[in-house]
């Protein structure tokens, strides 16, 4: 069994296991109509739909959060080949972070990191 | 169907529960906590989540088309009764598991939602006449009735589905269904009115009851929705997208109307805040008057208003009646904070002083929850530099109680309650009499003419904008107005 | 090349992983009846799994325009990531597929729960829900990094991605001892990514239940299904990660993970009710100027070392 064929077992029997719980649920619910609701208002009707456009304060961090995401995709391999490219690639890399956390320390003067 | 039955008495073991208090229900509502926390029936926040809605206090015609619309978001199998008094709790509890346990009564609690016979005459007939059946003049919602009696009038089947806020046509629709009776099939001791009925075309009370009544109801599937206002635009659900506003930098950004209350978990009961929220933020809070329910069942402060009026009052009892109070209050805000564990033993602290407990067990206790929660660094981490309400401003509102002598944040208003607890225990056996003007009562010093939440009431919105939704709601839990003081104020008022 | 274990691997991963699940919940409970002063017996302790039956009876529910299909697959994902991350995770001497990317592989299921608990805000149409979506986003951003941190110091430790490969390089001396804040973080975002506990913040009670506010039957056990399966998952990384999966003296390889993965569970269950909730605003700034500094010193501690080697 190849890691693939491993991973699609593994998510066929996820899947086979959610797909039992709906029909369990579908067998044992006590009634099939399904019941008109509305989103819960603290016992008042909602105003107006809530999907919108919702004002993240933070995006500023998503910004922040994407540099340093991509500094991840090179620091998984990186971490197979310090001890074949020696001291240079510790030192690039931590250069590199350090280049990124001074945009963090920025970003926190800047209060980038507070929204409320 | 056997194994169905297994599986609803499985169920029914332990079903979760959407207490729910009505303004003057304190009483029960800590009978109604005490008696759920031992069976562990665990506490839900909405209706999706609930089998059991308990309603916890006296009737309030004011809030029952809100009471309604929870009952009508809640999936089957499902139940819901009323406790009245605090001995009725447990009985009343017992009953709820039998009728969530029975596969045949849930079968026709089905059977009513499916052919929608469920809206009905609901045992207060003269109710139905003043909820829904007289629009208020102008309201929008009894304009409109024209479409919406088209939907009623249809078979009982799609009334059922479109019920939908129509204004006197519609609780005409509602009255003539009333006949079929099925609360013939649930008789219970206790309440008549709060059955497991399925009230669907209850709407009428709703047509009455304030703007959100033009709004159509439950989505797709009923007959009612064309032609509904807004210029005849066939809307999605028949609501609107959120509308524009400009955000405190001068951004034009959607914003969504949000009430808080006057249902809702770990809230005052019948307090609405009208939030305008940008994202989670809060741009607008607008307080709704108090819902007028007229009762006159003080109970955090019975003590007062008994020696105010003469009766002969220890010290001790007023003392062990703030403290219990304020741990409520304490439960309150530790679980919309997010600490479930320490909500529950400012609870159980609470009833045992209730229950009478010598100050002497519950004192080191009440010490114990006073360090965890009151030096919890994470706890003033997560709530500082919240809602900040200085001595002076506060008294320049009107408040007078804790909330004015802590002048600070969240964390000083949690500390000066904390603090207060342990004295107030420790003076729990004192039994010189009650001056109840020299002594505070729970939510500061006492007045029967304006009950000190009132003032903790009018400050909210003014602390609320700008907050964040989460902050918001602490901000409420830290100063906890009373909704029986409330609810009494308006009694008063009423009265003249 | 790719390892993988024998095909009842496949079977006994999602099986293991539902116990724990299941051992989380009812110690959980346990804790509950203890601080609410009911009698403690085992019959209380397992009462929480009655929510089972409760979901398989409720009547599905028609929201006014939701969306349907994100709300389903957000929901289903949840779990299905939860299940999927054990593809990895050895348990004493078995792993279902020992892929020589299977750090890469844990974090990827991991973000996978971004996705979903988002769409499962989002699908509702509630505005509580909804803000509980967006509510967890923010709380990825906070945990999310010093998280890839400490899993990388692992794996640079043992220079390599291979969780078993990480495992082994312990011989000896467990990288909790000398990457302890790199544990410390990873702890931290078991229980944010389960959302359990502290960082319960996506489903509060403030905001209704958040996520989990307008969810019933099926959907809503997934997701509850979903949090426990993400702590034992969690805390069954850990072992491998830090604490030297499955060695130890006397008992078999199998009986070590167990038993490190129970203690590991057993900490998270208790911590979680220890703490309120920690509300995103707040823990993004500790997050970002606190844990991320020494997160990231604690990769140059195991990369100094590979370089001496």
């Amino acid at each position: 069994m190849s890691g693939f064929t491993a991973a699609l077992s593994l998510l066929g029997v996820a899947v086979l296991g959610v797909a039992g719980v709906y029909g369990a649920a579908r067998a044992f619910r006590v009634s099939h109509g399904p019941l008109p609701a509305q989103p819960f208002g603290s016992g008042l009707e909602p105003a107006e739909h809530a999907v919108s456009r919702f004002h993240v304060r933070w995006y500023t961090v998503t910004m922040l959060f994407l540099a340093f995401d991509m500094e991840m995709v090179f620091m998984y391999p990186w971490t197979l080949v310090i001890s074949v490219m020696g001291p240079s690639a510790v030192i690039e890399m931590f250069v590199f972070l350090a280049v990124l956390l001074a945009g963090v320390v920025h970003a926190w003067r800047e209060g980038a990191l507070r929204w409320t | 169907m056997d194994l169905t039955a297994v599986v609803l008495r499985a169920a029914a073991a332990r079903p979760r529960v959407l207490l729910v208090t009505v303004p003057g229900g304190t009483a029960v509502r800590l009978a109604a906590e005490r008696a759920l926390r031992s069976r562990d029936w665990p506490s839900a926040s909405t209706p999706a989540g609930a089998d059991l809605m308990v309603v916890a206090g006296p009737d309030c015609p004011p809030l029952r088309s809100a009471l309604d619309r929870l009952w009508q978001d809640m999936p089957q199998p499902r139940a819901r009764v009323r406790a009245q008094a605090p001995d009725d709790v447990s009985s009343v509890l017992d009953a709820a598991r039998d009728r969530l346990r029975s596969p045949g009564r849930s079968r026709a609690d089905v059977r009513g939602t499916a052919d929608g016979n469920g809206h009905s005459d609901r045992g207060h007939p003269g109710d139905r006449g003043v909820g829904g059946g007289v629009p208020r003049a102008g309201d929008p919602a009894a304009e409109d009735g024209g479409p919406g009696s088209g939907a009623y009038g249809e078979p009982p089947e799609d009334g059922s589905r479109g019920g939908r806020p129509g204004g006197r046509q519609g609780a005409v629709g509602a009255h003539r269904a009333a006949p079929d009776d099925r609360r013939g099939g649930h008789p219970d001791p206790h309440d008549t009115a709060e059955h497991g009925d399925d009230r669907r075309a209850d709407h009428g009370g709703q047509g009455g009851n304030g703007e959100h009544g033009g709004r159509a109801d439950p989505g797709g599937g009923s007959g009612g929705h064309d032609g509904h206002g807004n210029g005849g635009m066939e809307l999605p659900g028949g609501l609107p997208m959120a509308e524009q506003g400009e955000d405190r930098d001068g951004l034009t950004l959607d914003r969504l109307h949000v009430p808080l209350g006057p249902l809702l978990a770990d809230w005052p009961a019948g307090l609405t805040v009208r939030l305008v929220l940008q994202g989670d933020v809060v741009q607008e809070a607008a307080l709704d008057g108090p819902p007028a329910c007229t009762s006159t069942d003080l109970f955090w402060t019975r003590p007062w208003t008994r020696a105010a009026a003469g009766e002969p009052v220890a010290v001790g009892e007023a003392a062990r009646r703030r403290a219990a109070a304020r741990l409520d209050s304490l439960g309150r805000l530790l679980s919309v904070a997010g600490w479930p564990a320490e909500a529950v033993a400012a609870r159980r602290l609470r009833d045992e002083l209730l229950a009478e407990a010598p100050a002497s067990a519950v004192l080191p206790r009440a010490e114990r929850l006073a360090r965890r929660v009151g030096r919890s660094r994470t706890l003033y981490w997560l709530t500082r530099g919240i809602g900040p309400l200085s001595t002076a401003d506060a008294r320049a509102a009107g408040v007078s109680g804790p909330a004015a002598r802590a002048g600070g944040d969240v964390p000083a208003r949690y500390r000066r309650w904390l603090a207060d607890v342990v004295d107030d225990v420790r003076q729990s056996d004192d039994t010189a009499p009650l001056d109840p003007v020299a002594q505070e009562s729970p939510r500061g010093r006492w007045d029967a003419a304006r009950p000190p939440s009132v003032a903790l009431t009018e400050a909210l919105p003014g602390l609320l904008v700008g907050a964040e939704l989460g902050a918001a709601r602490l901000i409420v839990a830290s100063l906890d107005p009373d909704p029986d003081e409330l609810a009494f104020r308006r009694a008063e008022v009423a009265r003249g | 090349m790719v390892e993988a274990g024998a095909w009842w691997t496949v079977l006994a991963a999602p099986a293991i992983l539902f116990g724990l699940a299941g051992l989380a919940v009812v110690g959980d409970a346990a804790l509950d009846a203890r601080g609410a002063g009911r009698p403690l017996t085992p019959g209380t302790a397992v009462r929480p799994l009655l929510a089972v039956s409760r979901a398989l009876l409720a009547q599905p529910r028609r929201l006014p325009a939701p969306d349907r299909l994100l709300w389903r697959a957000g929901v289903i994902t949840v779990p299905v990531a939860a299940v999927l991350s054990t593809l990895v995770i050895p348990f004493g001497g078995h792993v279902v597929a020992d892929l020589s990317v299977g750090v890469v592989w844990f974090n990827a299921m991991e973000a996978l729960t971004w996705a979903g608990l988002w769409l499962a805000g989002w699908g509702p149409n509630a505005a509580f829900s909804l803000i509980g979506g967006y509510r967890f986003l923010a709380q990825g951003l906070a945990y999310e990094l010093p998280l890839m941190f400490a899993l990388i110091s692992a794996a640079t430790g043992a220079r390599s991605l291979r969780v078993t490969d990480i495992a082994a390089a312990q011989h000896g001396l467990w990288y909790a001892v000398w990457m302890p804040f790199a544990l410390l973080v990873h702890l931290a975002a078991v229980l944010a990514f389960s959302f359990l506990g502290p960082f319960a913040y996506p489903a509060g009670r403030d905001i209704a239940g958040g996520v989990l506010g307008e969810t019933s039957g099926a959907d809503r056990l997934l997701l509850q299904a979903g949090r426990w399966l993400w702590l034992a998952a969690g805390a069954a990384m850990a072992v491998p990660l830090f604490l030297g999966g499955g060695a130890g003296p006397g008992l078999p390889a199998w009986a070590w993970s167990l038993v490190k993965t129970l203690l590991v569970l057993g900490l998270l269950v208790w911590v979680s009710r220890r703490l309120p909730v920690i509300r995103a605003d707040r823990y993004v700034e500790l997050a970002w100027v606190v844990l991320l500094p020494p997160a990231v010193l604690q990769v140059l501690v195991p990369a100094l070392v590979d370089l001496n080697l």
